[in-house]
């Protein structure tokens, strides 16, 4: 039987569950990404599941786990929660040490933090009310528009004449998008118009911290090709990117719940 | 006797706020509403008048929302809904002050579509200092005692000295309770001295002052106050607009922040007063209100909104403030900018929420005043 002990950091966001095991020494073990069911305590179980069986670990060594996201509060089994402003710091900062700011766009939210030398939170801003410049619009959007969500930032980027999308409003940007689709605008100029609308939005964000690069960009949207180019104009310089830019805040959590199994004098 | 047991006599605030009022109005005495922390409470309550202070709620604003703009603040929404929805029948007459268009629409509108309490307007002076304020407002509160004695009959003078000295012990006590909230964080949470702010606009204030005073006492040598082990806590100072639904306080410790001070139009604000002893009965009371720290709405020769609130920032000894702002007000929205700013150049950590008065707080601004006080605790 496989005795490895291992913390544990899961990020209940509100598209998708993450989960990230990670040994003593901050060597990532596992990770599972899985859609958020209505169910939260049902989809936190079965992410934490695959991420332990895919491993071959068991649940019993398990020396702590961090619960982090929307649905932080109703993760069974855990130390604490953290917030995901400070999870996605973390994280992010594993991913890449020299980063000085962050850009998270997740599900429904979306987030600009500003970091110190050290890698502590300075200022942070994130959206407060709704849902624009987020996931959730780009998937209304890719709906709408007729393509697959994943083939969004790949056709916004072959765009040749990207159109304007005054309102990220879910709402008021559908109506603009159907009054460009009636003026036979081509898929991928609406597409660009979109991502830039979005990028604008989160760029807004950006300035309120006064963030200063490097800028890492983590969370669900940083795999949207589209949405990076339209951000790294905005901002003048290229984004880092890390390979799973949405396990960020998962990992943030399982480096906190390591820490804190540690500190407390936890074996 | 314990402080939970000190605390009954504030806690229908929360529950049933109008409750002492509707009291008091089937015992036969007649209640004003008030909407805005410079009424002149002494003179309502020389008149004979309960003075209840006329709050928003969370809940919807359907039938304001036919009337109001949609730059109307949630405030002025919630309270003229309220009073559409035909809320405080209790009431004799509403007084409002001219803080801004919005609330003046509002006092019109209340005036227009209910007949049963008679609408009084305020003129407080936007410029608050010099002698043609002084003597501006002065003539204001004369009209006011007029209005109020074709109403209830003549107002003695006596009536008047008492009524200044009630309200400013209940103020100086008040201010006693702000300074002991800092040292005493489990005893005087945040949600209690939210109780009792509002309760001190709601009830009889000698009733209030008895309650407070004995609460006071017993505060240095309660149980919880032994036993404190909240000194770890990140310590905050929460600034704004009106903001009376408890759950934006709630919030805030729930997330694990101690609230050392505010400067909120429903709570410390409502009571600011300034000094003023010599002179006629109606000079005390223009220069009680005039000579006060100004709110947004009011403005004074030097002074500074932002040098005025990194005081009493540092007066509370906050790590850091919370911003609560309602959206679409604009007079707070204008002394925000210097507010940031002297905050930032004291290096002082802050977070703005923009607030609904009639919403419950949403998972985002939770998450955003956790994340603040992660950040104020240096990690989580």
């Amino acid at each position: 039987m496989n005795t490895h002990t291992f913390f544990a950091g899961v990020d209940v966001g509100s598209a998708a569950v993450k989960v990230v095991l990670l040994d003593e020494a901050d060597q990532i073990l596992s990770q599972a990404v899985l859609p958020t069911s209505g169910v939260l305590a049902d989809s936190f179980r079965r992410a934490l599941d695959q991420a332990v069986d895919s491993a071959g670990l068991h649940a019993q060594y398990c020396r702590g786990l961090i619960a982090t996201g929307y649905g932080r509060d109703r993760v069974e089994g855990r130390i604490r929660s953290v917030t995901e402003i400070t999870c996605h710091a973390r994280g992010a900062r594993f991913f890449y040490p020299e980063a000085r700011s962050v850009i998270d766009i997740g599900g429904q939210d979306s987030k600009a933090i500003a970091l110190d030398e050290g890698g502590r939170v300075l200022r942070f801003e994130m959206n407060d009310k709704c849902a624009a410049g987020t996931g959730r619009f780009l998937e209304v959007m890719a709906r709408l528009l007729e393509i697959e969500l994943d083939q969004f930032g790949g056709r916004a980027l072959a765009a040749d004449a990207p159109v304007a999308i005054s309102s990220t409003c879910t709402v008021f940007a559908e109506s603009e998008v159907i009054s460009w689709l009636a003026q036979n605008q081509p898929v991928n100029n609406i597409a660009a118009g979109l991502c830039r609308s979005i990028a604008s939005r989160v760029f807004g964000l950006a300035s309120r911290v006064r963030m200063t690069g490097p800028t890492i960009m983590t969370g669900g949207v940083a795999r949207n090709p589209g949405v990076v180019h339209a951000l790294e104009e905005l901002l003048g310089e290229p984004l880092l990117l890390p390979g799973q830019p949405q396990l960020a805040g998962a990992l943030g959590a399982a480096l906190f719940a390591k820490d804190s199994v540690l500190s407390s004098g936890g074996q | 006797m314990d402080i939970q047991s000190l605390m009954a006599p504030f806690s229908f605030a929360e529950k049933e706020p109008y409750a002492k009022a509707m009291e008091a109005a089937a015992s036969g005495k007649p209640v004003a509403g008030y909407l805005c922390s410079y009424a002149p409470l002494e003179l309502l309550h020389a008149a004979g008048y309960l003075p209840v202070r006329v709050f928003s709620r969370i809940g919807d604003t359907h039938h304001a929302d036919e009337l109001l703009q949609t730059f109307s603040c949630s405030y002025a929404r919630s309270v003229l809904d309220r009073a559409l929805k035909k809320e405080w029948p209790f009431l004799d007459i509403v007084l409002f002050s001219h803080t801004c268009d919005t609330m003046q629409n509002v006092a019109d509108l209340w005036r227009a579509h209910r007949g049963d309490a008679e609408v009084l307007i305020v003129s407080v002076p936007t410029q608050t200092d010099g002698a043609l304020a002084e003597k501006y407002y002065g003539a204001e509160l004369a009209r006011v005692r007029r209005l109020l004695e074709e109403k209830t009959g003549p107002i003695a003078e006596a009536r008047i000295e008492e009524a200044l000295a009630l309200f400013q012990q209940q103020r100086n006590a008040m201010e006693q309770l702000y300074a002991l909230r800092a040292r005493y964080p489990k005893v005087l949470t945040g949600a209690r001295v939210m109780q009792i702010a509002l309760a001190a606009q709601l009830m009889d204030r000698e009733a209030h002052l008895a309650a407070l005073h004995a609460l006071l006492s017993a505060v240095e040598s309660a149980e919880e106050a032994a036993s404190d082990d909240s000194a770890a806590l990140p310590k905050v100072f929460v600034a704004g607009s009106m903001c009376s639904p408890p759950a934006f306080i709630d919030l805030i410790e729930e997330a694990g922040c101690h609230i050392v001070g505010d400067d909120l139009c429903v709570s410390h604000r409502a009571f600011y007063s300034a000094d003023a002893e010599d002179g006629s009965t109606l000079e005390v009371l223009t220069r009680r209100s005039l000579h006060r720290d100004p709110c947004p709405a009011f403005h004074r020769t030097g002074w500074h909104p932002g040098h005025a609130l990194l005081a009493r920032v540092r007066a509370a000894g906050a790590d850091g403030v919370i911003f609560l702002l309602t959206q679409f007000c604009d007079p707070m929205a204008f002394d925000y900018v210097p507010m940031m700013k002297a905050l930032e150049e004291a290096g002082i950590p802050a977070i703005t929420l923009s607030v609904e008065q009639n919403q419950e707080p949403s998972e985002q601004l939770r998450t955003r005043v956790s994340a603040f006080s992660e950040m104020l605790q240096g990690s989580a």
